[in-house]
C-alpha cells in the first residue's frame, strides 16, 4: 500500500471543504424569501465579527435562525450516512451495501417512533427528552444490523449476497412494522411521520441536539477512522486479513457499532434519507481511491456537499412549499448509481 | 393601535400590564392546546395556517390585517390573493418569518406540532385552535375574537351560528336520525372517527355516522359497509359537480354494487365547508339536513316565507348582518359555486 502522504489528504480535504463553503453560501443566499448576497455578505461579516446583535434585518435573522441551523443539519446528516455507508462497503465488501440496502435505516425509524410514542408517557427533563429518539434510533439500528449480519451468515461466514437478500427481508419488514405503528398511534402525529419518513429536514431542534449529534458523529467517526488501516486490509478478504493479524472480530464489532449510531442520529433527525451513503462513497473513491484513510475524510465531506445541495434543492424547487429531501436524493441518486454500475460491468 | 390594546385590556384580568406609551404590550393567554401563549398586543399583523381560521378571521372583519395565509385558503376568494406561505402541512417558516407576524394561528388537527415549534424557536408567537365539537367551533371563534380584540364580531357570528343551530334542532327534533357514511375519500375509503367535529356535524344535521372508530380518520372496509348498509352516503365536494361524476364512477365499480345506497343513488352532496370547522359550518349542517331530511323543511319554508313577524325572532337577520356582513366586505360576489350560504339565506328571507 501507498503510504498516505499528509500533504496530500491535507488539500483533499481542502478543495472539498472550500467546495462544502461554497455550497453553503448558496443554500444560505436561496430559499423561498429572496436575500441579496450584498445583504447576506453583509449579515454574515456581523456574524464573524461578532456583532450579531446588529443583525437588523428580517433576511439576517432568516439566514441565521432558520436557514443556518438547517445546512448544519444537513452537513451533519450528510456526513454521517456517508461514512456508514463507507464502513459497510468496507465491512461487507460490497459496493451495494449501504444503511438502507441493509435495513439499518428502517430498524433506526422503527426505534425513532418507539422513541417518539415513548417521550410523552415517560417525564423526562427536556434536554433528555429531546436526545431520547436519537438513542432509540440506535439502538434500533444496532438491533437491525445485528439481525441481518445473523441471516447473512453461513457457517461462521458472512456470506455477502445472503447478507444483502437478508438486509431487503429485513427492511420490507420493518417497514410493515413502521406502517402498524403509524395506525396505532395518534394522528395528528402520524402526518408530521409520513414526512419524516420520507427524509425531511425542516424540524427544528434544540441547541442540545446539534451537540449531541455533533459528538456523537466524531465519536463515531474516530472510531472508525482508527480502523481504517485494517478495513483497507480487510478489502482482501477476511481470511486474508487475520493472516495478516488483523482482529477481525474486534474491527466488525467496532465498526458495526459506529456505523449504526450514525445511522441511528442520521435517521432520527432527518428520516429516511436514500442514496447518499450509497452514492457518495463511490465517487469519492472514483476521485480519490480506496485508501480508506483518504476515502472516510473525503466521504464525510462529500456527503455533506451533496446533503446541502439536496436539500437547497428540496426548498427552493416548490418554494414556498418543501419537497422531503429523500425524493430529491433519490431522483439524483438513482440515476448516478445505475451510470456507476454500468461503468463497472462495462 | 394603542385604542385596540386598551379595549381587550379592561376585559381580561389575564392582560399584562400595560401602558398606554409603550407599544410592546403582551398579553399571556392559554390556548386550545393548553399551551401558554404570550401574545403581542395589539395584534396586527395575522398568518393563519388552515382555511378554517382564514375563513373565521375574514368573518370577524380583520382581512387587513391578515398578511399571508396557505395555499389551500380559498374561501372567500379574497384570501386567495393574500400572500401564500406554502402548504398547511409543509409551509415555509421562512415566508412566515418575512411576514413579521404579531400572531401565527394554527389548527391541531391540521397543522403539524412540528411547525409550531420552529415558530417557538425564532419566538413567533402561535395559537392553537382544536375543537372536536360544534359547540367546541362556535367557543373557538368566540375565544379566538376575544384574542384578537374583537370580542363582539365573535360573539355576535358564535350567536348567530347557535341560533341557526337551535333551529335547525327544532325542524328536526324527533325525527329518527339518518345512518350515514359520510365519505372522505373513496379509493381507500375514508370516513371520519367519532371524535371529530365532523361527527357532531353529522349528529347536528339529524344523522348518525355508520363508523365507529376512534381513529380521526379511518380507513373503512367495504364489507362492513355493506353489513351496515347506510341510508346515505355523504359527500364534501369543493368543486360543483366533481362529485356527480365520482359517484357515477362509484356505482360502476363491483364492490360498491352491493352497498344499497350506491345502487338507489342516495347520496347527499354538500360544500365543503363541512369540512372546515369554521364560521360556514352551520350552514353546511344546515344543507346537509335538507337533503336528509327534506320533510323537515317543506311545510315549514313557505310558513317562514310568509309569517314575516316570526321572521326576525326566529332568524335573527340583526346578528346575520353583523356576521356576515364583514365576512362578504370584500366579497361582493361571495359564493362561488357556493350553494350553502344561498340556501341559508333564503330560508330567512
Amino acid at each position: 500500500m501507498r503510504p498516505l502522504t499528509f500533504r496530500k489528504l491535507f488539500f483533499q480535504c481542502l478543495i472539498l471543504a472550500l467546495i462544502l463553503f461554497f455550497v453553503v453560501i448558496a443554500a444560505l443566499k436561496f430559499g423561498a424569501v429572496p436575500v441579496s448576497l450584498y445583504a447576506l455578505g453583509r449579515d454574515l461579516l456581523r456574524v464573524v465579527l461578532r456583532q450579531s446583535s446588529q443583525i437588523s434585518s428580517d433576511y439576517g435573522l432568516i439566514i441565521q435562525n432558520i436557514r443556518f441551523p438547517r445546512i448544519l443539519l444537513a452537513i451533519i446528516v450528510g456526513a454521517s450516512l456517508s461514512v456508514a455507508g463507507t464502513s459497510f462497503q468496507a465491512l461487507l465488501r460490497n459496493p451495494l451495501a449501504d444503511p438502507y440496502v441493509l435495513g439499518v435505516s428502517s430498524g433506526a425509524a422503527v426505534g425513532a417512533i418507539l422513541g417518539l410514542m415513548a417521550e410523552p408517557l415517560l417525564t423526562l427533563p427536556p434536554a433528555l427528552g429531546a436526545v431520547l429518539t436519537p438513542l432509540c434510533a440506535f439502538f434500533g439500528a444496532a438491533i437491525t444490523i445485528t439481525a441481518v449480519y445473523f441471516l447473512g451468515r453461513r457457517q461462521g461466514q458472512i456470506e455477502s449476497n445472503t447478507l444483502l437478500l437478508g438486509g431487503v427481508i429485513v427492511t420490507s419488514f420493518l417497514s410493515s412494522i413502521i406502517v402498524f405503528l403509524m395506525r396505532i398511534v395518534n394522528t395528528s402525529n402520524t402526518r408530521g411521520m409520513v414526512f419524516w419518513l420520507m427524509g425531511d429536514l425542516s424540524t427544528s431542534f434544540q441547541k442540545s441536539v446539534f451537540w449531541f449529534l455533533a459528538a456523537g458523529f466524531f465519536v463515531a467517526g474516530g472510531v472508525i477512522y482508527a480502523t481504517a488501516n485494517d478495513l483497507n486490509i480487510l478489502l482482501s478478504g477476511e481470511k486474508e486479513a487475520m493472516h495478516l493479524g488483523v482482529d477481525v472480530r474486534r474491527v466488525r464489532l467496532a465498526v458495526y457499532v459506529a456505523a449504526s449510531l450514525l445511522t441511528g442520529l442520521a435517521v432520527s433527525v432527518s428520516g429516511a434519507v436514500g442514496f447518499v451513503g450509497l452514492i457518495v462513497p463511490h465517487i469519492m473513491r472514483f476521485i480519490f481511491g480506496s485508501d480508506h484513510r483518504t476515502l472516510l475524510p473525503t466521504a464525510a465531506l462529500g456527503g455533506a456537499i451533496a446533503m446541502v445541495i439536496a436539500d437547497t434543492l428540496a426548498r427552493i424547487v416548490v418554494a414556498p412549499n418543501e419537497l422531503p429531501v429523500g425524493a430529491v436524493t433519490a431522483v439524483v441518486g438513482a440515476p448516478l448509481f445505475i451510470y456507476l454500475l454500468r461503468r463497472r460491468l462495462a | 393601535m394603542a385604542v385596540f390594546s386598551c379595549a381587550a385590556a379592561p376585559s381580561h384580568a389575564q392582560s399584562a400590564t400595560h401602558s398606554s406609551t409603550e407599544p410592546p404590550a403582551f398579553r399571556e393567554v392559554v390556548d386550545e392546546t393548553g399551551r401558554s401563549v404570550r401574545i403581542p398586543q395589539p395584534v396586527r399583523r395575522i398568518v393563519s395556517l388552515a382555511p378554517s381560521l382564514t375563513e373565521t378571521i375574514y368573518a370577524f372583519g380583520l382581512q387587513d390585517r391578515l398578511v399571508g395565509d396557505t395555499d389551500q385558503c380559498d374561501y372567500p376568494p379574497d384570501a386567495q390573493k393574500k400572500t401564500k406561505v406554502g402548504g398547511g402541512i409543509n409551509p415555509s417558516v421562512e415566508v412566515i418569518a418575512s411576514l413579521h407576524p404579531d400572531l401565527v394561528l394554527v389548527t391541531k388537527s391540521y397543522n403539524r406540532l412540528n411547525t409550531v415549534h420552529s415558530l417557538e424557536e425564532l419566538g413567533i408567537a402561535s395559537y392553537a385552535t382544536d375543537p372536536h365539537t360544534v359547540a367546541d367551533i362556535l367557543s373557538s371563534i368566540k375565544t379566538l375574537a376575544d384574542v384578537l380584540g374583537v370580542p363582539d364580531a365573535g360573539a355576535s357570528i358564535a350567536g348567530e351560528m347557535q341560533h341557526r343551530l337551535d333551529d335547525l334542532g327544532h325542524r328536526i327534533g324527533d325525527l329518527p336520525p339518518k345512518r350515514v357514511l359520510f365519505v372522505v375519500w373513496t379509493q381507500p375509503l375514508i370516513s371520519t372517527g367519532q371524535h371529530t367535529f365532523l361527527a357532531d356535524a353529522l349528529r347536528h344535521a339529524g344523522a348518525v355516522s355508520i363508523v365507529n372508530s376512534s381513529e380521526n380518520w379511518p380507513q373503512v372496509n367495504l364489507e362492513e359497509v355493506a353489513k351496515l348498509q347506510p341510508d346515505f352516503l355523504v359527500f364534501a365536494e369543493s368543486q360543483p359537480g366533481g362529485t356527480s361524476r365520482e359517484v357515477e364512477k362509484l356505482a360502476t365499480l363491483p364492490g360498491w354494487k352491493i352497498v344499497h345506497a350506491v345502487r338507489d343513488r342516495r347520496y347527499a352532496v354538500i360544500s365543503d365547508a363541512v369540512n372546515r370547522p369554521g364560521p360556514r359550518i352551520a350552514s353546511a349542517i344546515e344543507e346537509l339536513a335538507r337533503q336528509l331530511h327534506p320533510e323537515a323543511f317543506a311545510e315549514k319554508r313557505p310558513d317562514a316565507k310568509k309569517d314575516t313577524k316570526k321572521e326576525p325572532e326566529e332568524e335573527n337577520p340583526a346578528s346575520r348582518l353583523i356576521g356576515f356582513a364583514q365576512f362578504s366586505l370584500n366579497v361582493p360576489h361571495a359564493p362561488h359555486g357556493y350553494p350553502s350560504s344561498a340556501g341559508g339565506c333564503s330560508c330567512g328571507h
